[in-house]
């Protein structure tokens, strides 16, 4: 067949052309693979039923993020397309002067795209199965799962869903470029090259004023941001918001005028080398490129948002493990009955009274057959209320109060010392450190250093952090007041606790004492008496942690990395079509003596500056956008930013650097060949 | 009077053993300081190649050629670039000048290629653009400027560097006869006034007419030479004419 024949010698005469398509594909289908072919990896360990649950879930997460996903790389298909065939215009206009049709040209394009997609498919399909292997060890860490053995895993549905998704890509590029080729008409093909050019006189002063009102715009968006907290979606956020965008906007459209307009003035820098070459260069670029550099910008924030936040998350979450289970496990019951007037309608609850212990007992738990060594806290609320501003709003808490025996018998539990109280004093315990609270409820106690407990009169003796039961989160646990036992004298508990360490080996005790607690029920004792009860253990709250962490981990990293693939190959593919005016003017600086060393420095400049440009007000974005985002994530835990960054930018810089290189690389060869 | 270019016997073949092209078959001639030559000759007579060779863009075959007493023939290939920029100044006939860049940008931009000072770079242009009339066009850009203009640009980013030789290819070719006249007499001052030598390549026996001597290629040999000597422009146009059809081909759509 000629017609493919045609084709195949296009694609491979054009190979540079289509290098970084190749690449963006083939890396895309790879990802693409991998992320959807997580639960397959179970075969390869050893895992409980919940972690297979959460396996499934992550699968079906990524099974929904991916149909996001293969539309965005559809765009991106579609941009690079568009690029490659504006450059083969006047090819084109030669098929169709030596008397081939319109239809027979654009089979010869379906050929390419096809081949270049099949291609591109199988390649990424293989790499994404070759890391899939690797990744399942990083799956089996991550669910702190046991490794079985190592098989090698494909996934069926996996390879169809990439498939199908991409294979509807290359059908909408190939009715694209049908489309596009029926529009054409022969003159303009033929004449592509020589294009009138549209001459915008740069406004140099306006971009000086542009960038102060980017500028501008930038800090009152961070400011308002870092003021709102990411707490309410409210008119600030939104402002905030809407100003980051029209401030990044702005920010691109002066960029270059600005620093020209500086940089000329100063002409020491100006004129040397082939600085004011570079400087016009980048800002007759940036004039007509401001729109995709401000979406690289945006889309290139979300990206390393994604993954500072994620990662954080997955880390912090693992890392506040400890903090969160100072016990085996905890045991929490509040008895209640129902109390009701003459009328028979609910009037209040009343705490029953209840001796743990005993009811256990009784029933024949043996608490000692699990646990090495326990402890029973039993907490007081007595009305007691504090009311302070609290981030910015009104909070109201009503406090527990505990008996210092009690509470020191826990401190034991935990290897800490025991806390010591005078006579008319009271110590206030809470774990929580975000958003101020620490702070806040400090300066609280010292304008309120008093209260009033069964007619005595007690003062503040000083704050506590210490953890006080087995939690999921490290959410804010409230206010727990620490007393003398005899201030509590004549009052009801309205919850009881019992905290315990496990005997050895865990596992077993885990098992016994799951069986003794969930089966309790004290209820038939009397009437309309209604009971809670939860038991939490450390080994569930650290499967529960591992398996939100594994997941969000693996849905910041997918996203991340998609995004940032797609903000550095957009970048990547406008520089390369912007290459043949360049190689134009380079030729020339060429003629007028500029040595190749100069040149290649002057092309790397140029790339620089317009892959770091997105990239630094990105990161000033990410920055400002962690920062406050940290405090969301303190609810998981505390944010280890410097380590977060650095997995962070080992990343960005693979990927972005990646693409940048091979950018510089591509734009040289092709200044070479002309 | 120095002699500033020296050919000896430049040969340039192009294609294999058994499909071989002479493009120039032993061209030898001499240019002093302060002359502006002409070269002339039909379409594939070689004339381009001859610049082209002499202006380092292409190596010669066998022969030689001297530019300052240096022997450009054994330029090693780092050299060239440096040998260019210092002693080379070149007017193409699309002008080449940089469409980013105003014409102020396009004149200093082959200073400071070299490195030299901010402040003489600033002066140099200035002093340049004086020679040429072109001070009003310095802030501009080419796609603003007439091609007058833009070659008169181009001319002083030449001269610029103050080259021991001008190239020039066809640079009236693209110019309407006014700006051509316009051009050819800053030539023609230039060479008068600070003695620049100038090697014009162009099959227009008007443009021909403004220069000292004229060299005729035919077929890879330097086929005749004239010398304008003390005759008037017309009278040296004529004797140009007398030549062209001497050569006969197709250069008889000069005038």
């Amino acid at each position: 067949m000629m017609l493919s024949k045609l084709a195949f010698r296009n694609v491979r005469k054009s190979f540079r052309d289509y290098f970084i398509y190749f690449i963006t594909l083939t890396v895309g289908v790879c990802i693409f693979y991998v992320f959807n072919s997580i639960e397959s990896q179970q075969s390869m360990m050893v895992i409980t039923q919940s972690q297979v649950t959460a396996l499934q879930t992550v699968n079906r997460i990524m099974g929904i993020v991916s149909v996001f996903i293969s539309v965005i790389f559809g765009f991106l298909i579609l941009y690079a397309n568009r690029f490659l065939i504006k450059r083969r215009k006047k090819e084109l206009g030669i098929y169709m002067t030596l008397g081939m049709e319109k239809g027979q040209i654009s089979r010869v394009l379906m050929i390419e795209t096809v081949f270049v997609g099949a291609f591109s498919l199988l390649a990424g399909l293989l790499l994404g199965v070759l890391l899939s292997q690797g990744l399942a060890v990083v799956t089996v860490r991550l669910f702190a799962a046991r490794f079985a053995s190592f098989r090698f895993i494909f996934s069926p549905s996996a390879t169809l869903k990439a498939v199908l998704y991409f294979g509807i890509t290359f059908a909408v590029v190939i009715a694209f470029n049908v489309f596009m080729i029926s529009r054409q008409k022969l003159i303009h093909l033929i004449y592509a090259d020589r294009k009138n050019e549209s001459f915008k006189q740069p406004r140099l002063l306006l971009s000086v004023g542009l960038f102060i009102v980017a500028a501008a715009c930038l800090l009152v968006a961070y400011a308002l941001i870092k003021d709102n907290g990411l707490s309410r979606i409210d008119a600030e956020f939104w402002v905030s918001i809407v100003l980051g965008c029209v401030g990044t906007f702005l920010f691109f459209f002066s960029l270059s005028g600005f620093f020209l307009k500086l940089i000329s003035g100063w002409k020491r820098v100006y004129l040397k080398n082939l600085n004011m070459f570079v400087l016009r260069q980048i800002n007759s670029k940036i004039n007509t490129s401001y729109i995709s550099m401000t979406i690289v910008c945006l889309i290139l924030f979300v990206s390393i948002s994604t993954f500072s936040v994620g990662i954080g998350i997955s880390t912090a979450a693992t890392g506040e493990l400890e903090k969160i289970t100072p016990f085996d496990a905890s045991f929490r019951l509040r008895l209640s009955e129902a109390i009701y007037n003459e009328a028979g309608e609910l009037i209040d609850f009343q705490n029953v009274p209840v001796d743990l212990l005993q009811e256990l007992a009784a029933r024949g738990i043996d608490v000692k057959a699990f646990a090495r060594e326990y402890a029973e806290m039993d907490y007081y609320a007595p009305f007691i209320t504090f009311r302070f501003d609290w981030f910015g709003e009104e909070s109201v808490w009503q406090a527990y109060v505990v008996k210092l025996s009690q509470y020191n018998a826990l401190l034991k539990l935990q290897g800490k010392e025991p806390l010591t109280l005078g006579e008319d004093e009271f110590a206030v315990n809470s774990a929580y450190e975000g958003y101020n609270w620490q702070e806040t409820l400090a300066a609280y106690l010292e304008v309120k250093p008093d209260l009033v407990l069964n007619g005595r009169t007690l003062t503040n003796a000083g704050m506590l952090r210490n953890a006080l039961e087995v939690s999921f989160t490290a959410d804010n646990d409230g206010i727990t007041i620490v007393v003398p036992d005899d201030a509590l004298d004549g009052l009801v508990a309205a919850t009881k606790t019992l905290h315990m360490n496990y005997r050895e080996p865990a596992d077993e005790s885990e098992e016994l004492c799951k069986a003794a607690f969930g089966g309790l029920d004290l209820t038939n004792d009397g009437l309309n008496i209604s009971m809670y009860r939860e038991l939490t253990t450390k080994l569930v709250v650290y499967e529960a942690s591992r398996n939100t962490s594994a997941t969000v981990a693996y849905l910041a990293i997918y996203i991340g990395i998609v995004f940032l693939i797609i903000s550095a190959a957009v970048l990547a593919i406008t520089q390369l079509a912007e290459a043949g005016d360049n190689a134009r003017r380079y030729g020339l600086l060429t003629k007028i003596g500029v040595e190749n060393g100069m040149i290649n420095r002057a092309i790397f400049a140029q790339i620089l500056i317009y892959f770091g440009a997105p990239l630094v007000l990105a990161l000033a974005h990410a920055a400002v956008g962690i920062s406050v985002a940290g405090n969301i994530v303190a609810q998981f835990g505390r944010l280890n930013i410097l380590r977060d960054s650095s997995v962070t930018a080992a990343i960005v810089i693979a990927v972005y650097g990646g693409y940048l290189v091979a950018t510089y690389l591509g734009s040289k060869s092709l200044v070479k060949t002309r | 009077m120095s002699i500033i270019l020296q050919a000896q016997n430049v040969e340039k073949y192009y294609g294999s053993k058994n499909n071989l092209t002479k493009a120039l078959a032993g061209v030898s001639f001499e240019v002093e300081k302060g002359e502006y030559v002409g070269i002339m000759g039909a379409s594939g007579s070689g004339k381009t190649t001859l610049l082209n060779c002499i202006s380092t863009i292409d190596a010669v075959t066998a022969g030689h050629i001297f530019i300052g007493g240096e022997d450009i023939t054994a330029l090693k290939p780092k050299m060239l670039a440096q040998f260019r920029r210092s002693e080379l100044g070149f007017v193409f006939q699309d002008f080449n000048l940089l469409d980013t860049l105003t014409a102020y940008e396009n004149i200093a931009l082959a200073l400071t290629i070299m490195q030299r000072p901010p402040s003489v770079v600033d002066e140099k242009v200035h002093e340049v653009a004086g020679l040429l009339g072109i001070e009003h066009v310095l802030s501009k850009y080419p796609i603003q400027m007439s091609g007058g203009e833009k070659q008169r640009v181009a001319s002083a980013r030449a001269l610029i560097t103050n080259p021991s030789l001008i190239l020039a290819d066809e640079p009236t070719g693209a110019l309407d006869s006014k700006s051509a006249r316009i051009l050819l007499e800053s030539f023609q001052r230039l060479v008068r006034d600070i003695n620049t030598t100038i090697l014009m390549v162009t099959h227009d026996a008007v443009a021909a007419s403004y220069c000292d001597r004229i060299l005729f290629i035919k077929d890879g040999r330097l086929f005749h030479e004239l010398a304008k000597g003390e005759s008037a422009r017309k009278e040296f146009f004529d004797k140009i004419i007398d030549v062209i059809s001497l050569l006969g081909g197709d250069d008889n759509d000069a005038v």
